[in-house]
């Protein structure tokens, strides 16, 4: 954070910009510029809400960052937040308006958001989580633990633990070449192997909540 | 320049002393200078299966804390040319070394050496970070339990954690018959879970309990099958490519001449 005092996250409000509130505006806005100026092509054509959270700043100060996003971007709702996660801007508007415009909200991204690729196998003891999406190229053995705030994708077998929409997204899912979990979790549900083990699936399955219960069944319907 | 191998397994009771004690003996007999080198600090047993327990004088803690040189405590089996024990402390424990230290002493050994072998104590802290620091190479003895092959995932984890990548794996103590009837994991359940290159099968053996008594190892006894996986393995750490044998022992010509009309091999093998 120290050389590049600005950090952009794409967020289903639109994008979060991170500020250290060490940094001087100067050099904020200067990092703010080239950011844009990088990703250009990437703001064309749509209307962007911007959250600038992490440094309280003058009315002037937000002006400056204002006209420097207008500069590359169509603006729609600008909103500052000085810190993260109970912002004072927050907290002053309605508690209807605070559950759907909170900026840490939980991940509900169902078709798109931001995954983190997992090469290679989970073992025994290590645990992954991941705020967005999760990929793994490999299995997750048991004893392995995946815990993510959206879906879980597993290019593999998963014999150990997988915990889709572990902030609360309960549309979720949890895909498998192999879905052979010791336990599976999505949301606040909970599900668990049968005793006595399963016969091993010859088809991909996905999991995921239908009417308030945990189902498993093959994605490609003719397979199963 | 030689090679630092470490054998370890997480789980104890598998057989790694015991590996060790074989492989290095077998890698002497095939003319290589080996160091048994036991990292098993206040539990040592490597100086016991060697039958090399009354010649301590001078132990690995010893020789890095200077107080002996590195040659004095190194103990050579008069049996076998070309094989030399280090043993561990036992009046110390695990946390008398550093990994550092450990690395350093590997180092040493390497230039006087063709293998090292680290016989690894059983766990995930201090000695398992001591036995591993110096290695170049890891060698996961599992046996086809559950238990011991989720501990030997773990271990995998935790190699590759320390740049120990695509380390092999030993089966110990297979039962041909148990795995025919279904009651025991086979070599391919295991091999599916933990991912990693198999490096050879040893069959449950009593001769194993008898000779680790004595302090034989059992590579010597040619009636020995487990012996006689030991000494394929140590060919095949030596890059030599060596077939799995074959497991089961009521192989008689009519079942050879069977599989080889039918055109298909049903026997399972290590």
């Amino acid at each position: 954070m120290a050389d590049i005092p600005i950090l952009i996250k794409g967020s289903k409000n639109g994008l979060n910009i991170y500020i250290d509130s060490r940094a001087d505006i100067s050099a904020i806005r200067q990092a703010y510029d080239k950011k844009l100026q990088a990703a250009k092509p990437f703001f064309s054509g749509t209307k962007v809400n911007l959250s600038f959270i992490g440094k309280e700043y003058s009315e002037e100060e937000q002006k400056e960052l204002i006209s420097t996003s207008e500069r590359y971007m169509t603006l729609g709702e600008v909103r500052f937040f000085a810190e993260a996660p109970v912002s004072r801007d927050a907290s002053r508007s309605t508690e209807q308006d605070q559950e759907t415009s909170h900026p840490y909200e939980y991940f509900e991204d169902i078709d798109e958001g931001m995954t983190k690729f997992v090469k290679g196998t989970v073992r025994n003891g290590q645990r992954i989580y991941y705020d967005g999406n999760i990929v793994v190229l490999g299995d997750i053995n048991p004893g392995g633990e995946l815990v993510a705030g959206g879906n879980i994708f597993i290019l593999g077998t998963i014999r150990g633990m997988a915990h889709a929409g572990a902030t609360g997204n309960a549309k979720a899912v949890v895909v498998a070449f192999c879905l052979l979990p010791s336990q599976l979790r999505i949301a606040g549900k909970i599900a668990m192997a049968p005793e006595g083990g399963m016969e091993k699936p010859q088809y991909p399955e996905i999991a995921y909540i239908r009417d308030n219960q945990l189902i498993i069944e093959p994605y490609l319907p003719r397979k199963g | 320049m030689g090679e630092v191998i470490v054998i370890t397994s997480g789980k104890g009771g598998v057989g790694k002393t015991t590996t060790t004690a074989n492989i290095g003996t077998a890698l002497a007999l095939e003319g290589k200078k080996v160091v048994l080198l036991d990292a098993d600090i206040g539990l040592r047993n490597l100086d016991v299966v060697l039958g090399l327990e009354n010649r301590i004088v001078y132990d690995m803690v010893d020789a890095i804390e200077g107080v002996c040189r590195l040659k004095q405590a190194l103990i050579r089996d008069k049996r076998f040319e070309g094989l030399y024990l280090m043993p561990a402390a036992q009046t110390r424990d695990k946390n008398a070394v550093t990994p550092d230290q450990m690395q350093k002493l590997c180092e040493e050994l390497k230039d006087q050496f063709d293998y090292v072998l680290i016989d690894c104590p059983a766990g995930i802290e201090q000695g398992f970070k001591n036995a591993i620091a110096g290695a170049d190479r890891a060698v996961v003895v599992t046996v086809p339990e559950v238990s011991a092959v989720r501990d030997a995932d773990r271990i995998i984890g935790l190699l590759s954690a320390n740049d120990l990548h695509s380390p092999q794996l030993i089966i110990n103590r297979l039962r041909a018959d148990m795995v025919k009837r279904g009651d025991m994991m086979d070599i391919n359940d295991t091999i599916d879970i933990l991912g990693i290159d198999l490096l050879g099968v040893v069959p449950d053996d009593e001769k194993i309990i008898v000779s680790s008594n004595r302090g034989e190892p059992a590579v010597t006894e040619s009636s020995s099958l487990a012996g006689k996986a030991y000494r394929n393995i140590a060919k095949r750490i030596m890059g030599e490519d060596v077939p799995l044998l074959s497991l089961n022992e009521e192989n008689t010509l009519m079942d050879r001449l069977r599989r080889f009309f039918s055109g298909k091999s049903n026997s399972s093998s290590i």
